[in-house]
């Protein structure tokens, strides 16, 4: 016990950074989330039903008139609130926070009432209305440590628990340090982000080598500050969401802003 | 202006009990019709079993529909029962008496209805949630996981099941007289059932002052859960801060008032049924038409008060979502279509139309205004639930629509056929007019002579 | 076969056969006899300290809205109690319970005590903010179109006004058949006939005219009632909650309105107990009346509590940072030894006491209780007014940022103006029940009219008359 918190860094808090100005919209995390947790294929169908299921969506809004519109892009997943909504509702603890910072959600308790996702005001939860399936062809690409959920409950997204479940193990039973930023650690999207618009990490990281804290704790400690460009979404409901996002830089104006920032006004 | 029938005892036996000792030909045509309506639904409720919510017409960001609107819908009407009875016997209304068992018979099958809508086939995994028990039971025992009971979904089977035990006990202890008198009059097996069922009530002093006692006891005992029911209802919904419109400080009262409102009005509608499909129009006058009528008028403009403070303060919010969530209501067709018909016949036609004294002493215009008030209030609630989780936010990436698929409608319609179902084979078993209530009250009948004047009176003490 | 032991409407056990004729005699000269030099005397010169507090409050302290909370809060207090006061004459009418016919007079007095509510109010005309400094409001105000920024002033007069009219205006209806009773009393020519014929008006007891006056009564009760509810949703508004940003709070004009029916019951049961005790008026008076209005006063005490709970959860679990603020500040924070009181005076302690049969059915249970209603009551109107002026200053129209401090009273001005301010409306009070009969003596008669023993099988009975 004792070696381990020298090898640890305190208890771990993970956050997540998005840098709106860098992305591009490209929808490579959808795709990577979509592959590494079992989401059920959407068809055409199911966007037609709205009925898909997308753990990390990619919002898109138009600001201004056609020649001069300016497109913004918000990746939007579960904030993985420490105050969050969700949690008190549910009937059954089927969702719950764990002592990492994550809002969690247990699928075997799951009676899929519906109570947690009226009550996400970041409308982050999916509800499987239908039992999933995949094509002969796919059923080979499930991903062995994500549970495949039945109709009836609902999910969201883990900050990809099982990569953290499995690295945090690995490092601990060899006595090593994570190192900030590992990509074993980081979820899908993460991993999948061409140019770096999300960043994953520990709060509480202090690499015991250099003393350097984490590059999630640095964006969000340097954003958040006074003349930052870092908001939380729907800051003003209290909802202290992990996830910090980092507005978007307008190069003509000087003036930054965005679509899916709701502060009031 | 008080129409007095002094009917003997005798008579009111023959009249109230002659539904249980014939049974006419509409009766069975009835049943029949509405377990046929009862068992489309239940079939229904089997595909949606086999398939999955995906049948239904819910989707993303409405995640609750026709179901949860049913739902509050049957709690509202279920509140009739306790307001008529409870409330009028503690203020004495003397009207109240040939109504009381039936608006107490329409509570509990309102109660059922309103299981039926909501928590059985609204969740993901029905069997999850009632297997191996109930989900407000601590499943899980072994492992200490315990129910949530911070959620509004754990307050609410404990406030209903406690309603749905307490309203009836308080129909069974009301029977014990009756189920004496029917005892008394029948023979063979159903004798032997009716002994069983009345307790051996032979009407000695002390057992009928301990049926009184029991009765004012439950009356006051089933006020706080009343209460508690629909505010418990209400907070299902106001407890939340995701969805526009519902987080309102003043939804506890403003959901009783509209059951009172939707539970009177149909106690008003039974009552024309009743005159016309039991001939009881000896038992239940216009002057009971006159005396629920007025009752209606107050319930009805208090109720539109709540609505109206509803609608200032969601206005005073000055929040964008909320702002645009209300001029979806209003201005978007088809919501603004409903939101006209809602408040047109919640409100508008027939609380003006009470205000004549005409239409509260006729049958036919009270049973087609208090049909137009529950129309009004399943709207009402549709219009809370359904344009709330279309989801006006600022995430507008978001915004979406619902409308109820056919298996919705159909299970919807089953729980009204449920109703009548139970009300229909409820009246074969047990006489629905209290017999006792209709005696005591000829007694006490008198009647004061003030010069030239007979003024209606009535013993006390 | 006593089914109907009267454990709801309750009749004069213990009063009521008082022979119809005395009835007259005796209410006429009991409220000529009654002695009230001494009390007259002490009550006005305590008045009179309301007048010097209020001047130190202009002159010294000037007119910061922070310092006028307590003002504000009196205000509401007044507005609370004797104003909802006449509600316990209006509302047994309306419901033709017999208990009330002795003590509905008590009751409609307080209606001419809202006068000196209203002089009260009109300094907060001056203190209320307008709507140009940004604060949300109901009202519209559009500075570009001319629409006048002091909408919410103008409104909230107006009902002032109306409703303090409107509650002098139902006293003297109902007095005016004792009006006609006290005229035909007296003797000819003295100044009291002629005083008594005019407020009489044209009475002569014709059928018609006791159909106008019944007609009257509801018609004008039931628009004070209405009023009533109207000016607490305007002045818990416009006065309290909209003054601190961020407090929404749909339900809170209706638990204005509710709490203050049931301090306007508590005055009530305080004054009767007076009357009873020191007033001479034994014989009208009596445990029924008492025992009716504690079950109301319990029923009320219940539903303080049911909406103060339905805005206490939506508030606290909502817990939006705006709404943790206002909890902080109106219940947890700055006021949190004021809330607790008011909890245990207004509920917890109505709830302990009065859920016993006994207590429920005695003379003084209920005062006892109601006194501390009142005190609870008044507490209450503390933690919210004086709160609620204690950020006014706060610029944000969405949420409070910060939770101001307490604000004590100031001995030399909130204190004296609170007190001058009671013993004024005590002193009207005492100067009225000089000179009229504090017994409806035309309702007293109609009860004797409507009842009538009988025998019943092997007991005796009362047969009460239901007319209508």
């Amino acid at each position: 016990m004792s070696d381990n918190s020298v090898k640890t860094s305190g208890k771990r808090k993970w956050s997540m950074a998005v840098d709106i100005d860098k992305c591009t919209g490209c929808q490579a995390c959808v795709v990577a989330c979509q592959s590494e947790n079992n989401i059920p294929i959407n068809t055409e169908d199911l966007f037609k039903q709205r009925r898909a299921i997308q753990w990390i969506r990619i919002e898109r809004y138009w600001e201004g008139e056609f020649p001069n519109a300016k497109v913004r892009f918000i990746p939007l997943l579960c904030q993985h609130c420490d105050n969050a909504p969700c949690e008190p509702v549910c009937p059954v603890y089927a969702t719950y926070h764990n002592q990492e910072g994550l809002n969690v959600q247990v699928y075997n308790r799951c009676i899929g009432s519906r109570l947690c996702v009226n009550n996400c005001p970041y409308h982050i939860r999916f509800f499987n209305f239908w039992e999933p399936s995949w094509t002969d062809s796919l059923k080979n690409q499930l991903n062995p440590d994500v549970t495949v959920r039945s109709r009836g409950i609902m999910e969201k997204c883990t900050f990809c628990i099982q990569r953290i479940r499995r690295t945090t193990r690995e490092s601990d039973k060899n006595n090593q340090q994570l190192k900030d930023g590992d990509r074993r650690l980081n979820p899908a999207c993460v991993n999948a982000c061409p140019t770096d618009a999300l960043v994953f990490g520990d709060l509480n990281y202090v690499d015991l080598d250099t003393g350097e804290k984490s590059k999630v704790a640095k964006l969000k400690e340097e954003s958040l500050s006074k003349n930052g460009r870092g908001y939380k979404l729907m800051g003003e409901l209290g909802t202290e969401p992990n996830v910090t996002y980092l507005k978007k830089v307008d190069a003509d104006s000087g003036h930054s802003s965005h679509g899916g920032d709701s502060s009031h006004g | 202006m008080q129409e007095h029938v002094q009917l003997d005892q005798k008579e009111i036996n023959k009249d109230l009990l002659d539904t249980i000792f014939h049974t006419p030909m509409w009766w069975y045509l009835a049943v029949t019709f509405f377990g046929v309506v009862f068992l489309i639904g239940a079939s229904a409720f089997g595909y949606l079993l086999n398939q999955g919510l995906g049948v239904t017409g819910l989707n993303r960001p409405v995640f609750w529909g026709a179901y949860v609107v049913n739902f509050v819908f049957w709690i509202g009407i279920s509140h009739a029962g306790i307001m008529i009875s409870a409330i009028l016997r503690l203020t004495q209304a003397e009207w109240r008496r040939p109504i009381t068992r039936a608006a107490e018979v329409l509570t509990v099958f309102a109660l059922t209805a309103a299981l039926m809508a909501a928590p059985l086939v609204h969740t993901g995994r029905p069997w999850r949630a009632f297997l191996p028990t109930p989900w407000i039971l601590p499943y899980d025992f072994a492992r200490g996981i315990w129910p949530n009971i911070r959620s509004p979904f754990v307050w609410d089977p404990m406030a209903i099941s406690t309603y749905l035990v307490a309203s009836s006990l308080f129909i069974f202890i009301a029977l014990l007289p009756d189920l004496a008198i029917i005892r008394d009059r029948s023979t063979g097996l159903r004798r032997v059932i009716y002994s069983f069922l009345c307790l051996g009530w032979r009407g000695t002093p002390r057992q009928w002052k301990l049926q009184i006692v029991a009765g004012i006891l439950l009356s006051a005992l089933v006020l706080p859960v009343f209460v508690s029911v629909h505010s418990i209802v209400s907070w299902d919904f106001a407890v939340q801060i995701g969805t526009e419109g519902w987080h309102s400080t003043i939804f506890a009262p403003y959901f009783i008032i509209g059951a009172i409102h939707s539970g009177v009005a149909a106690v008003a509608t039974l009552m024309a049924v009743m005159v016309w499909v039991w001939k009881l129009h000896k038992y239940i006058t216009p002057d009971h038409f006159d005396a629920i009528g007025r009752l209606l008028i107050v319930v009805g403009l208090t109720w539109f008060f709540f609505f109206f403070l509803e609608w200032v303060f969601a206005l005073y919010t000055l929040e964008d979502p909320e702002i645009a969530m209300r001029k979806l209501q209003v201005f978007q067709w088809p919501w603004s279509g409903m939101f006209a018909v809602f408040l047109i016949t919640s409100f508008i036609i027939p609380v003006t139309a009470w205000l004549f004294r005409a239409v509260r002493r006729s049958l036919l215009w009270m049973f087609i205004t208090t049909i137009l008030v529950n129309v009004g209030m399943w709207l009402e609630r549709f219009l809370i639930i359904v344009p709330g989780l279309m989801r006006r936010t600022h995430l507008v990436f978001d915004w979406g629509s619902y409308q109820p698929s056919i298996i919705e409608l159909l299970m919807v319609i089953a729980t009204f056929a449920w109703l009548c179902l139970g009300m229909l084979v409820f009246s074969k078993i047990f006489p629905l007019v209290p017999l006792f209530d209709i005696k005591e009250a000829m007694i006490n009948r008198e009647k004061i002579k003030i010069g030239r004047k007979e003024i209606p009176a009535s013993i006390r003490e | 076969m006593d089914r109907n032991v009267s454990d709801v409407v309750a009749i004069d056990r213990n009063v009521s056969d008082v022979a119809f004729k005395n009835v007259n005699n005796t209410l006429v000269e009991a409220s000529n006899q009654t002695n009230l030099k001494w009390p007259l005397i002490i009550f006005a010169i305590l008045s009179l300290l309301g007048f010097v507090g209020f001047s130190i409050k202009v002159f010294v302290e000037g007119v910061g809205s922070q310092q006028w909370g307590y003002h504000a809060a009196l205000v509401a207090f007044l507005l609370s109690s004797i104003q909802s006061a006449p509600m316990v004459a209006i509302a047994p009418r309306v419901a033709k319970a017999h208990w009330r016919r002795s003590t509905s007079r008590i009751a409609e007095i307080f209606g001419l005590l809202g006068i000196v509510n209203l002089l009260l109010f009109i300094p907060l005309m001056w203190i209320l903010p307008s709507l140009a400094d940004g604060r949300r409001s109901l009202w519209f105000y559009d500075a570009l179109e001319g629409v006048s920024p002091y909408s919410p002033h103008i409104w909230a007069i107006l009902a002032i006004v109306v409703l303090a009219f409107l509650g002098v205006f139902y006293l003297w209806l109902s007095l005016l058949p004792d009006f006609a009773i006290l005229r035909d009393h007296s003797k000819v020519g003295t100044v009291r006939k002629k005083i008594f014929k005019f407020l009489s008006g044209r009475w002569w007891g014709s059928s018609s005219n006791w159909y106008m006056h019944k007609h009257r009564l509801g018609i004008v009760g039931a628009h004070y009632f209405m009023l009533l509810v109207f000016v607490h949703f305007l002045y818990s508004m416009d006065f309290c909650m909209s003054l601190v940003p961020g407090w929404i709070d749909a339900l809170f004009p209706i638990t204005h309105a509710a709490n203050a029916l049931q301090a306007g019951v508590a005055v009530f049961i305080v004054t009767m107990y007076i009357i009873y005790r020191f007033g001479g008026y034994r014989e009208y008076i009596g445990l029924d009346q008492f025992w009716a209005l504690s079950r109301l006063l319990f029923a009320l005490s219940l539903l303080w509590f049911w909406f103060w709970f339905s805005s206490f959860i939506i508030l606290w679990y909502g817990g939006k940072p705006s709404e943790r603020f206002v909890l902080e500040l109106l219940m947890a924070g700055p006021y949190i030894y004021v809330f607790i009181p008011v909890f245990i005076l207004n509920f917890a302690g109505p709830l302990l006491i009065m859920m016993w049969n006994a207590v429920r059915k005695s003379i003084l249970g209920p005062t006892i209780v109601s006194i501390g209603v009142l005190i609870g009551t008044m507490l209450d109107r503390v933690r919210l007014y004086v709160g609620a002026y204690s950020v006014s200053t706060e610029p944000d129209k969405y949420a409070l940022h910060s939770v101001p401090n307490t604000i004590w009273p100031q001995f030399s001005s909130d204190v004296l103006l609170w007190i001058g301010s009671i013993s004024a409306v005590i002193l009207l009070y005492l100067m009225v029940a000089k000179l009229i009969p504090l017994v409806n003596i035309a309702e007293q008669k109609e009860l004797l009219l409507y009842k009538l023993h009988k025998e019943f099988h092997r007991t005796k009975v009362m047969v009460l008359g239901k007319p209508e």
